[in-house]
């Protein structure tokens, strides 16, 4: 619920990672500490392996006064009425009142105190009225309303481009300027923690030299001599992060359509547009119900667990036969299988797309026509979301204390696709009507416990009336259950394009970002 | 001495008769001119203590002529005090069968077992397990069956502003297999006309 606990489990996790990349700047033996006012070096001490920092320094910045109080052997810390605690050589401080852990003791060096680096989240951050944000691996303390995102970079090439895929959390709009050989890509922020690896040896050479952090608030992308143009793909928002992918060309003896950039599909950053030709590999088809849970009955007895699972099975053969994806089923057989347990699949196998099958019913036997909904939260939803996500796990580790771990949150997982899932709801309504021949198809927005968990862009299909005779005849015969499976081989071809070029490619195919 | 017993016995039982009737007169003159004046007037009843006749309209939802959304009808429910009680009333009001052109979207069978009303105006509808067991299926139908129910609560009391349904006193997944009742609902007018 604190503002600094999300950053310090993200802190955690680098920390575990140890990818520690040098940071933009200070290099050891001082850390950056980020104001409104300005930056300036804190000076860093190492003891015995631990990065220590001087009591009196940490005073100044932060209007701490510091006593000794040599009868009862401690050192207290005051920040306006609240105190922090320390006792030479124990690692336990007690910060207003309460007890945490410090990683190194407190010690004396001639006649200064030295504490862990530690202590400015661990143990002065819980008192301190601002924000303040320790970022161990980039050498920063951002303290008060100062907007440093962090930036990463992924890269992939192709015989004649480099594409490069930032991810910039939390949150920033960017723009892409093309100066004297280099291009800059500019945030809305104050600072850059840049963490961006160098340009990988397979690159094309000549291309793209060098990507680096540039002052004060952008990304340099260094080009070589032969570099002709560039493209920008619509930026794509997931979870608290923007991705924003950059393709770089190279000047080639052909001049075939290079394909576009791709926005990076949802999922794990390590996958970063996994394949040149395909946004999507995996496409996951949910038939819903099942066992002893048969859905919706038709007055002629159609089931609609069976039609769902005849039109998964017609679409999976349609889809690997045509587009040669990956496609799985939530249920082979006629079983019963839980919500979750259907999200879990394919959240485990990183589907790019998840699709529901269901046939609708009605008291009103003349209702009819089919229906893709999407899932859509009211403000309690909303609520909900935002617990979810303010979740955290103290965890304990190794040597005392605990650990902020950040919950992954399936609860609504969903929610974080819903701009996609909408974009995928209406183009599987439009190949509905263009190839099923269904007639009045609509899109709305639901609560749908079904996609609640899928952590990727999600649909759900009410393919037609069970309790509709004409259409209970329909949803039972081969030719309609074909002609589905035909309409959601167009979708994801259609949806495809959508990920790959952005929202103007239903379009055209030929629209992308700025022209160089 | 034959004769005087019978005497004797008749007067008793004459006695006894007597004292019944005076009874049954003073009755008849107590209560007669109640019953005579007790044709029931609407308009009067709100004055009398009669109190369970007295009625309030509130906006009851059916499954709409297209199948697809709520139409809104105004009913007469039983009058409840407070907002939990006239809660009980409208919800009892809302499972009872719809009279012939309208369609319920709860499935008939289902009763109110209880309403639980928080401070922060969330109410929980405690159903008998009709609602699930009994539910004809489809999404869209049972996206209306809940909205019948949050929106007969809602629009008709200010003091609720949002619902969450549980089945024999228990927190439910979902009704049919697709809406996801895990936590409460507030108004909304998407699904009604």
């Amino acid at each position: 619920m604190r503002r600094g606990l999300p950053y310090l489990a993200h802190l955690a996790v680098l920390l575990a990672l140890a990818t520690a990349i040098s940071g933009q700047v200070s290099g050891p033996g001082s850390f950056t500490v980020m104001t409104r006012e300005g930056r300036r070096a804190l000076a860093t001490t190492v003891v015995q392996g631990r990065e220590l920092v001087g009591l009196n320094d940490l005073a100044a910045f932060f209007q701490l006064t510091v006593r000794e109080d040599t009868a009862a052997r401690a050192v207290t810390v005051t920040y306006k009425n609240r105190t922090i605690i320390l006792t030479p050589d124990q690692t336990l401080a007690s910060v207003a009142g309460r007890l945490i852990s410090l990683p190194a003791p407190l010690t004396r060096q001639g006649n200064r105190w030295l504490v862990p680096i530690e202590f400015i989240s661990r143990a002065l951050e819980p008192i301190y009225d601002g924000r303040i944000e320790l970022r161990a691996v980039s050498r920063l303390v951002i303290v008060g309303d100062v907007r440093v995102p962090r930036v990463t970079a992924q890269y992939e090439t192709t015989g004649n481009s480099v594409r490069v895929a930032f991810e910039i959390t939390p949150k920033a709009t960017t723009a892409l300027i093309q100066e004297q050989g280099r291009l800059l890509l500019r945030l809305d922020a104050d600072a850059v923690d840049a963490n961006i690896p160098p340009p990988p040896a397979q690159a094309p050479q000549g291309v793209l030299t060098a990507v680096r952090p540039a002052e004060p608030n952008s990304i340099q992308l260094d080009l070589g001599p032969r570099f002709t143009s560039y493209r920008m793909g619509t930026p794509t928002s997931e979870g608290a992060s923007v991705h924003i992918v950059v393709e770089l060309l190279a000047a080639a003896t052909e001049t075939i359509a290079i394909p576009a950039p791709s926005p990076v599909p949802a999922g794990d950053p390590l996958t970063l547009i996994p394949s040149v030709r395909s946004a999507i590999r995996t496409v996951v088809i949910d038939p819903g119900h099942g066992g002893d849970d048969s859905g919706a009955k038709g007055a002629g007895g159609t089931l609609e667990k069976d039609v769902v699972l005849a039109v998964a099975r017609r679409a999976r053969t349609a889809i690997e036969g045509r587009l040669g994806l990956r496609v799985l089923l939530t249920r082979e057989e006629d079983n019963r299988a839980d919500s979750d347990a259907r999200a879990a699949i394919a959240n485990n196998n990183k589907a790019d797309l998840f699709i529901s099958l269901h046939a609708n019913a009605s008291p009103r036997a003349s209702t009819r026509g089919a229906q893709v909904m999407y899932l859509g939260l009211d403000r309690f939803g909303e609520a909900a979301r935002q617990r979810y996500e303010s979740q955290r796990e103290a965890l304990p580790v190794y040597g005392g204390g605990t650990r902020e771990i950040a919950l992954v949150q399936w609860e609504l997982a969903q929610a974080s696709h819903v701009y996609e899932s909408t974009a995928l709801a209406n183009i599987v309504e439009k190949r509905l009507r263009d190839s099923a021949g269904i007639s009045a198809v609509t899109v709305q927005k639901g609560p749908l416990r079904a996609l609640a968990g899928a952590n990727m862009p999600a649909a759900l299909i009410e393919m037609g009336y069970l309790s509709n005779p004409e259409e209970e005849r329909l949803l039972a015969s081969g030719d309609f259950q074909n002609s589905i499976a035909q309409s959601l081989v167009e979708a994801v071809i259609s949806f495809r394009d959508y990920l790959e070029r952005g929202p103007a490619s239903e379009a055209s195919a030929e629209t992308d970002g700025p022209a160089p | 001495m034959m004769r005087v017993h019978i005497k004797h016995r008749d007067l008793v039982l004459y006695g006894s008769l007597a004292a019944g009737l005076i009874a049954a007169l003073i009755a008849l003159g107590v209560f007669l001119p109640r019953w005579l004046s007790t044709p029931p007037e609407e308009g009067a009843a709100q004055e009398t203590p009669a109190a369970e006749v007295r009625k309030i309209r509130a906006r009851l939802f059916y499954v709409a002529e297209d199948g697809v959304r709520l139409a809104p009808v105004e009913q007469e429910v039983l009058y409840g005090e407070g907002a939990l009680e006239q809660a009980k009333r409208i919800v009892e009001a809302q499972l009872g069968p719809a009279r012939p052109p309208l369609a319920s979207a709860i499935p008939a069978g289902t009763k109110l077992r209880t309403i639980f009303l928080t401070q922060g105006g969330t109410a929980y509808i405690d159903l008998s397990q009709e609602i699930s067991a009994a539910h004809p299926g489809g999404t869209t139908n049972e996206i209306l069956t809940v909205y019948t129910l949050v929106n007969a609560l809602t629009v008709n009391l200010p003091a609720i502003t949002s619902v969450q349904l549980l089945i024999d006193g228990r927190e439910i997944d979902s009704l049919a297999g697709h809406v996801d009742l895990r936590r409460p609902f507030g108004q909304d007018l998407q699904w009604v006309m």
